[in-house]
This record gives structure tokens, sequence and C-alpha cells, in this order.
């Protein structure tokens, strides 16, 4: 990472609940979460399926209609945004690709059509930083009029992540965006939020692969309960070669503390 | 006036020249019995459905004949409105027994787009080219809005269906969008047009057809009675015209009065939907 100094946290999330209803039932997939996300640094969302991973990161970009959160974004409220502009800085990339437009450029521009920026700083791409961009991930034998709807699921995943980082976000929420990639292809693309991280992006990844070694943190989800798991996760690297589940490995190597986190219920 | 002058005889004056008597609709319901057998014998099913929409017909045609013939008799301009009132109501009912797949909290926007494109057709058709006398003239004002009314029933009932069915097959390309900062307006845009779109459509079919293989009904019915034929083509073309601008607008006014239902108040998605 190379950075000196205390990390700077970019989104700071107190009090993540999301409450479901089934007819009469109510049921609580998890309440009471917190996490901070840092600049520079990448945090991987672990767990079992179902436990909300998913859920919690659409609550942290204000897309779930059944979650929410007290968040501030560079110590300012959440409230001071409309959820337009929120997701604009708070950006979440869901697990399915879907690209819209005739064209790869036209799909990948197509956030910039939005009127939330019409007047805003971030510049809409022209066609050579959008060749250059595809090069950069591996994408070179894709071209810019192609159709989207032609490209392998693996090229979707990574032109919808593309698409994303463009628009400068200040973090990124990548929901197993690697879910359908071949370990090069995941590897370009754990390698790309890699330099969106190095150049100040928060990042957070929701991963069911073995760890990458890219995150600095790794923050499990289980039954409602936010655990960091850092520490076992560095041990699972060793272990997940034989078993692949890290989840229940020995509880014996204590979540060292070293970076002051949160992450509890 | 009583039932029996309405089934032996039809309303005074009106379609007199070749009256329908009860034999007349005998025979139109013995048609219909011949198709229900059909859908019996090809095991359509639908003959039960189709018997039943029949008497429904009849019955309610000959009600609103009825209903019409006192009207006109009392001639007051509070009763011609008290039954476009009903007829209204009536409507939005239909519209939403007729869509499919709907969420709730319908009623109010189905009732303004109807009591609006009601209240446009009044104006335009009514008071600004047929200009009857009196002003409330029931025969002219209840049938020019019925026409309108069961247009616009049919146009927004597969506006709205088309709507809800689209975001939902979208939902995905929505979630997305609004993940890049989309209002709903944006994200819902792609599914407001082609909703728009499939409800324009058997009105536009309606207009280029009209004339060729179709004497529409009105046009008809004025014929029969005796009116001059080219008179009739002047009023079915100023009805046709009306009808299908007043669908396109109450069909664009229900969407865009509806398409927030899908998304809660702080521009989230409805997991609902």
């Amino acid at each position: 990472m190379g950075q000196v100094g205390e990390p700077r946290p970019v989104l700071e999330v107190t009090d993540a609940r999301c409450h479901v209803r089934h007819g009469d039932v109510q049921k609580d997939i998890f309440a009471g979460l917190s996490l901070t996300l840092y600049a520079g640094q990448i945090v991987d969302l672990v767990g079992p399926s179902g436990s909300g991973k998913s859920t919690l990161m659409e609550c942290m970009a204000q897309l779930n209609a059944d979650a929410d959160a007290t968040m501030t974004l560079d110590g300012r409220s959440a409230d001071g945004f409309t959820p337009e502009q929120w997701r604009t800085q708070v950006a979440y990339v869901p697990q399915r690709p879907v690209l819209m437009g005739g064209t790869v450029a036209e799909a990948i521009r197509y956030p910039f059509t939005l009127r939330v920026r019409r007047d805003s700083s971030v510049r809409v791409p022209d066609d050579d930083t959008l060749r250059r961009a595809l090069d950069d991930i591996g994408l070179d034998d894709v071209e810019l009029d192609r159709s989207p709807q032609d490209l392998s699921v693996g090229q979707q995943a990574r032109v919808c992540l593309l698409r994303t980082l463009l628009t400068g976000p200040k973090v990124l929420l990548a929901d197993e965006v690697d879910a359908g990639l071949d370990p090069d292809n995941a590897m370009r693309a754990a390698h790309l939020l890699k330099r969106a991280a190095d150049e100040g992006m928060a990042v957070c990844r929701v991963r069911h692969r073995e760890p990458d070694g890219m995150a600095m943190r790794t923050l499990e989800l289980a039954d409602g309960v936010l655990t960091d798991v850092t520490g076992r996760a560095a041990v699972g690297v060793a272990k997940t070669t034989a078993a692949s589940n890290d989840t229940d490995t020995t509880d014996t190597t204590d979540t060292t503390d070293t970076t002051d986190t949160e992450a509890q219920a | 006036m009583n039932i029996n002058d309405v089934l032996v005889t039809g309303t005074e004056g009106a379609a007199s020249d070749y009256p329908i008597d009860n034999w007349g609709l005998l025979v139109a319901l013995l048609l219909v019995a011949l198709a229900a057998v059909i859908s019996a014998v090809l095991k359509l099913g639908v003959e039960r459905r189709l018997l039943w929409a029949t008497v429904r017909s009849l019955v309610q045609l000959l009600a609103m004949g009825l209903i019409i013939s006192y009207v006109i008799q009392v001639n007051q301009w509070w009763l011609v409105f008290a039954l476009l009132g009903v007829m209204i109501i009536a409507a939005v009912q239909i519209t939403l027994t007729r869509g499919s797949g709907l969420p709730k909290g319908l009623v109010p926007p189905v009732f303004l787009t109807l009591l609006a494109s009601a209240v446009l057709m009044f104006s335009v058709v009514v008071e600004l080219i047929i200009r009857p006398q009196p002003w409330y003239a029931p025969q002219v004002v209840v049938t020019m809005v019925g026409m309108l009314l069961g247009n616009v029933v049919s146009a927004i009932a597969v506006a709205i269906t088309r709507l809800f069915d689209d975001m939902r097959t979208r939902r995905y390309e929505i979630e997305t969008m609004l993940a890049w900062g989309a209002t709903p307006l944006e994200a819902a845009m792609p599914s407001i047009t082609s909703a728009v779109r499939l409800g324009l459509i058997p009105t536009i079919a309606q207009l280029a057809s009209s004339g060729i293989v179709l004497i529409p009904g009105m046009m008809a019915g004025q014929i029969i009675a005796g009116g001059d034929p080219v008179q009739a083509a002047r009023y079915q073309f100023v009805v046709l015209a009306v009808i299908s601008s007043l669908t396109a607008l109450a069909d664009t006014l229900i969407v865009m009065l509806v398409y927030r239902v899908a998304f809660t108040e702080n521009h989230r998605l409805r997991t609902d939907l």
C-alpha cells in the first residue's frame, strides 16, 4: 500500500439494519452493524450465502428498500445528500452484469447521461480513454462498437466494473464481480480494483473465492453479526487449499486488532 | 317509459327506421350460443365466459338505454353529470380488473386519469365542436364521453399492466441504473415508453383501418337511423381523432402517475413489486 500515517475514513456506517417481512412474520437479517471503509483500502466481506452480504452493500448504497443505516461520507452526514448524489459517490456494482445500449462504448457511457452527472466534474470518457481502459483489463479484443450482448459473462462483468470505476466514486462496493470469472480474469478484476484503491478509492468486495491477497481486512457476516476475521483469513489462505471452507478453521487464532477496526454487532 | 317499450320498439325516435324487435335480439343470442357450442366442441374452455359476457352486455346496454332515455326526459344538467360520475367510477373498477399483476394504490391515479380525459372530451368535442343545445344535451354528452371512456379504459389497462410487467422483467436493469445515481423516472423510462406505446397501438390501428375494413359503430348507427352518410362520416372522424389523441394523453398521464408506485419514498425499488 505504501501509505504513511493513519488511514483516512471515507464511509462510516453505524446501526446498519435490515428487516424483511413475509406476511406477518418479521425477520431481522441484521441489526446494529457498524463498519468503516478507509481510503486506499480493499476490504473483503465474506460469509455464508444468505447471510446478507449483498443486502449490507445495497444498504450502504441506499438501494435496499428494507435496509437502512446511519452513515457519513467524508464526515458529511448522508442526510445531506439526495439518494442519487449519494449513489454516485458510494457506487454499488451488482453481481449480475447488466449492459444496456447498442455498443460497448454506449454501455460504458450510459451513467454519464444521467441528470445527476449533468454538471459534474467527472468528464465523459472519450474513445481513447475507453480503449486504453479496456486494454488494461485484458479486453483488448473487445471493439468499442461491438454489441455488449456478444460479450462473454466474464467480459461483461469486467466491463460493468470498469463502467462504474470510470464514474469516479469515492467508495466502490463490488458484489461478487469475480464470481463468473476464471482465475486469470478474476485476478485481472482484482488488479483493477487494487489500482483504484491505490488511487485513493475505498473498496469493499463481497467474495466467495479464496483470498487473493488484495484485501487489507476481511469481515465476516454470519447470523447477523459482523466480525473482523482478518487474522483468520490469513491462516485460511494456507488451509483453504485443503478445505475450501475457511469459516470453521480453528478459532484459536485471535483477531489481532492492529488496525483499530470496529466490526461488531 | 317501461322496460317493455325498450324491448319492443326501442326508444322513441332513435333507430326508428329499422327498429330491432325481440326476434332480432333472439337471433343474435342464438348466434352467440352457436359460438359457445363451437367453443365447447373444440374444448376452448371459453363458452361460460362468452355466454356470461353476452348476457351481461345485453342487460347493461338495455339498462344504459333506459337510463339515457330517462336522463333525456328529465333533461337536467346535474343528472347528466351524475350519470357521468357513475360511469367514471365503473370505469375505474373495470380498468383495475382488466389489468393484471397490478400493485395496490392505483385507484386514485386511475380515477384522476379517467376524470381528466372525460373533462377534456366534454370541453373539446361537446362544447367546442358539436355545441349542442342545451349545452348539457344528454344524448350528445353521455354518448360521447361513454365512447371515450370505453377506449381509454382499454388503453390504460394495457398500459399499466405493461408498465409493471416491464419493470419486473427489467428489475436488474433498474437496480443497476439506480446504483449509478439514476432517478426513479430515469430508471423507469424505458418501461414507461414501452407501456405508452403498447397502450396506443389499438387506437392507431383503429384510426388507420376505419372506413376501409370497418365502418365504426357510431357512423353505422347514424346511417341506419336515416342520417346523412357524409355527415355521419364527419362526426365519426371527429370522434375517432379526438378519442385517439385523448387516449394518448390518458396513456401518458396514467403511466407518469403510477410508475412511482414501484419505488419507495427514498428512491429505492420496492421488493414486493
